[in-house]
């Protein structure tokens, strides 16, 4: 990470003199306070805590929320069918809604045992090579990602398997831990092998709150954090991916997604519409059926596109506008303690805590907001152990992108788990903390050579998020 | 009087804090100065006594709730006499007492959003009010049982479930948040059945609920064991609004600062108004044209959802539900601000007269074509409670109450 164009710098010193009234060094601690989202934050907690809109939203756009809402729950069915705007399903799909994997707005997770099927997560495929746009090339029979389901008639493309390791470890202080290592497997393939030079990369669905104003951040902001050759060789590179945006029509900074694969939100709600439930849009118009999948490509898809224009416009301003929901307990001792070590052991390295976000091109509300995501949305080599091995535009097969950690307290609330990272492989965020490899390591280490209180300091900091 | 007051209340707030019941009242997120301001913006500090609105209103509820609950179980003794006696006459029965069952609870929506028993949350034990058991929709019947097109769907055609409460529950919105298998909306759609035609509602035939029959003792388990778990939470609704025990939300509530407990009361009713009724419920159902976007799909008896609903927030405005009948906003707001306790009557008033201008049955407006006047009286309906809801703000920035409505309109 560079640190000498850090672009949330100014406002951190501006906020610990206001704070301190300068009796104290420029640098010292000052805690990010209870509103993540800044005026869009909702305080809010229990099961509903990811499905309210910013609090500033305006009426007009309220009702749009809402509509937004109802298309985001509905489960969409096979064309023709009686409601017209709501068909169109397949013909091969992941799931039928997008509920369906972001539960109560929420975040997905792996099967809870073998065999099970996947309901919330997915598995991306690819051959070596790019595609025109850049992007990672699909396999020539089963496409960019294994469809699961399938409508009648029509072959579902296969089935998933995970099996677990357990891989011991423990604290310097000696006490023990295990992290479940996931492989991955796949029976019923409708298409043959998937071949030698297969690339996957399984992702579960991730919670959608807080994402307008992740892309309201500026761009000169996360060039400025970059520092892809380590130029300050602090062991943290950090690189933005440049990727195609397919409602621009160019390539953009990529801010989405488990490798920061996707630039833009309508770009993100049309891809899913299209890859995971089959939906067409102007966005993306053809039905995502390989050439060798015949019956897939001979069912009937209805007229026109499957999700409008002016359906995907709401869909995305619901995504834009779901709220971050405040921090619980954000100022207790424990909590505080947490938040000085979370930056003490290098964390904040890569989840920046601050921003402002710079003027987001729909919605007035989300410009100019003083957020703490925790994220500086670029990629990072994050070691083997995380490691895919599948490229995604400029992404290797070992760097992911920083995940938000707003609302990360919450997810046990609304989706009842505690199942972290890109494949839900960490059982807790301890769990996830301890699977950080790579330029991670370091603060990993630290992290493990932390007492018990200590940990569950830290612990306590990232729950009340 | 006034400081002695403010002392007892301050010594019971002390000890409801260490009983700690309900997590919201000890919680950071809706702790006790959550709604409570001491002045508002523009330093104005109002002086008045709403101690006897606060205990009027705690008092509402519990009334609001007991005939909740007598109206359920008159529910269930019309349900039972149902299974008993399987006929077109006893089926009727038992869908006018739901029809009747909901009036009263409808009216109860107006206790809502607070955090308060029918929505509480407590972040240790993941422990939730029962509003989502109770009342939780859209539904996706066919979950439950057969639909058109799948005669062998749902919980009730799948013998290797057992129908126990505690399987059903565990059932409740897993993979999907219309799998919805308890509450009102299911019992309806059990007496029902899916609502195919605008014109009139569901036509499930009586001949589903004769013993011994397919899996008719499956479909007559599940509506007796969902019936029993709505008038459990009922009664779990009821005990917390008792005022007779110290450690009864009730008994809380009145224990509050006046201001802490009026900014839940006007959060509850904006809520209610602009929120809920006025967006989430009609506005979504006009926009998508989809003739069963209605929250009462089955039985079409959205239109009584939304006039008990509306009927629920006149009831705290005014004070009054059944035989209680002490101070309500009225007054108090009257004795302040005569001007604008008019003004929150007329916008009373004018909501109740756009809901009567409205359709029926309600699916014939979602239904209708683009251009058809019933959209236009629909509209007038979302507009009037979001006037509503903009005048009970107003009536928070006089009493110098927080009125924390999850949107900024």
């Amino acid at each position: 990470m560079k640190y000498v164009a850090w672009a949330s710098m100014p406002i951190l010193l501006f906020l610990s003199f206001v704070a301190c009234a300068g009796e104290m060094s420029p640098q010292a601690f000052v805690p990010v306070g209870d509103s993540p989202g800044g005026d869009t934050t909702q305080h809010t907690r229990g099961r509903n805590s990811f499905s309210l809109p910013a609090a500033n939203i305006n009426r007009h756009d309220l009702r749009v929320f809402f509509f937004g809402n109802k298309l985001f729950n509905t489960n969409w069915v096979i064309a023709p069918a009686s409601v017209k705007k709501l068909d169109g399903l397949g013909p091969i799909f992941n799931r039928v809604s997008c509920s369906g994997c972001h539960l109560r707005d929420g975040r997905g997770q792996p099967p809870e045992k073998y065999g099970d099927e996947l309901l919330s997560m997915l598995i991306r495929l690819s051959v070596p090579g790019r595609n025109e746009d850049g992007g990672p090339k699909p396999h020539p029979a089963y496409g960019d990602q294994l469809n699961d389901r399938a409508i009648p008639d029509v072959p579902a493309e296969g089935k998933v398997l995970i099996e677990t390791t357990e891989i011991p470890g423990q604290f310097e202080d000696g006490t023990p831990y295990s992290l479940a290592a996931p492989s991955y497997h796949f029976s019923d393939l409708a298409f043959g092998p998937l071949g030698s030079d297969v690339m996957i990369s399984p992702r579960v669905a991730p919670a959608v709150i807080g994402l307008g104003l992740l892309e309201a951040i500026r761009n000169e902001d996360l060039k400025a954090l970059a520092d892809p050759d380590d130029a300050d060789a602090d062991g943290i590179s950090g690189r933005i991916n440049h990727v195609w945006d397919q409602a621009k029509k160019s390539v953009e900074i990529g801010r989405f997604g488990w490798k920061s694969n996707v630039a833009s939100l309508m770009h993100q709600d049309a891809a899913a519409a299209n890859g995971d439930m089959g939906l067409t849009s102007t966005l993306f118009p053809v039905e995502n059926c390989p050439s060798v999948q015949t019956a897939c490509r001979a069912a009937p898809t209805g007229t026109g596109v499957q999700l409008s224009d002016k359906f995907l416009k709401k869909l995305t301003l619901y995504a834009q506008t779901l709220a971050v929901p405040a921090r619980r307990h954000a100022d207790e001792a424990d909590v505080l303690a947490g938040e000085k070590l979370f930056s003490a052991i290098g964390c904040g390295g890569c989840h920046i805590p601050t921003f402002v976000t710079g003027k987001h091109p729909d919605l007035d509300i989300l410009s100019n907001q003083t957020i703490h995501p925790f994220t500086d949305l670029l990629l990072h080599d994050m070691g083997d152990g995380l490691a895919d091995g599948r490229p995604d535009f400029e992404a290797t097969g070992t760097e992911w992108r920083t995940a938000p950690l707003w609302g990360i307290g919450l997810v046990e609330s609304v989706n009842n788990h505690t199942r972290f990272l890109h494949d839900g492989r960490a059982r807790s965020i301890e769990e996830a903390v301890l699977w950080h490899g790579g330029e991670a390591k370091a603060a990993k280490e630290k992290y493990r050579a932390l007492d018990k209180p200590e940990r569950q300091q830290l612990l306590a900091f990232l729950n009340s998020l | 009087m006034k400081n002695i007051a403010l002392i007892t209340s301050a010594s019971v707030l002390a000890l409801s804090l260490a009983t700690s019941g309900y997590a919201s009242q000890t919680d950071p997120v809706r702790n006790i100065s959550s709604y409570a301001l001491s002045k508002d913006a523009a330093g104005y500090i109002p002086d008045y006594n709403a101690h006897p609105v606060v205990t009027n209103y705690a008092a509402l509820v519990l009334a609001t709730y007991e005939q909740t609950l007598a109206d359920a179980k008159d529910l269930q003794t019309a349900i039972k006499a149902l299974l008993e006696n399987p006929s077109q006459d006893s089926l009727n029965a038992a869908r006018n007492a739901w029809i009747n069952a909901r009036t009263s609870y409808l009216q109860t929506e107006a206790f809502r959003f607070y955090e308060g028993p029918i929505d509480f949350v407590d972040e240790k034990t993941k422990e939730e009010g029962p509003e989502g058991h109770l009342n939780a929709w859209p539904l996706n019947e066919g979950f439950i049982d057969y639909t058109k097109g799948n005669p062998k769907g749902g919980l009730i055609n799948d013998p290797s479930i057992p129908l126990t409460a505690a399987s059903i529950r565990s059932q409740d919105q897993v993979e999907d948040e219309a799998d919805v298998t308890t509450g009102y909306h299911a019992i309806e759609f059990l007496l029902w059945g899916q609502d195919m035609n605008p014109t009139s509602a569901g036509t499930r035939p009586v001949s589903d609920f004769i013993a011994g029959k397919g899996n008719n003792d499956r479909r007559r388990l599940y509506l007796t064991t969902v019936t029993e778990m709505v008038i459990e939470d009922l009664n779990f609704l009821v005990k917390a609004w008792a005022a007779d025990d110290p450690d009864n939300y009730a008994t809380k509530f009145i224990a509050m600062e006046d201001k802490e407990a009026l900014g839940r009361i006007l959060t509850s009713l904006a809520t209610l108004s602009e929120f809920e009724l006025a967006n989430e419920r009609i506005a979504t159902g006009i926009d998508s044209g989809d003739q069963e976007d209605e929250q009462s799909c089955f039985s079409d008896n959205t239109l009584n959802d939304v006039i008990f609903d509306q009927r629920g927030i006149r009831n705290v405005y005014f004070g009054g539900y059944g035989d209680v009948a002490g101070a309500g906003l009225d007054t108090l707001v009257a004795s302040l601000a005569p001007n604008l306790n008019n003004k929150m009557i007329a916008a009373l008033n004018k909501t109740d007269g756009a809901i009567s201008q409205l359709n029926y049955p309600y699916d014939s407006i979602l239904a209708s074509a683009a251009d058809d006047p019933a959209r236009a009286e629909a509209e007038l309906v979302i507009q009037a409670l979001q006037a509503q809801s903009d005048v009970i703000k107003e009536i928070g920035k006089l009493l110098g109450v927080m009125v924390v409505v999850p949107t900024g309109g």
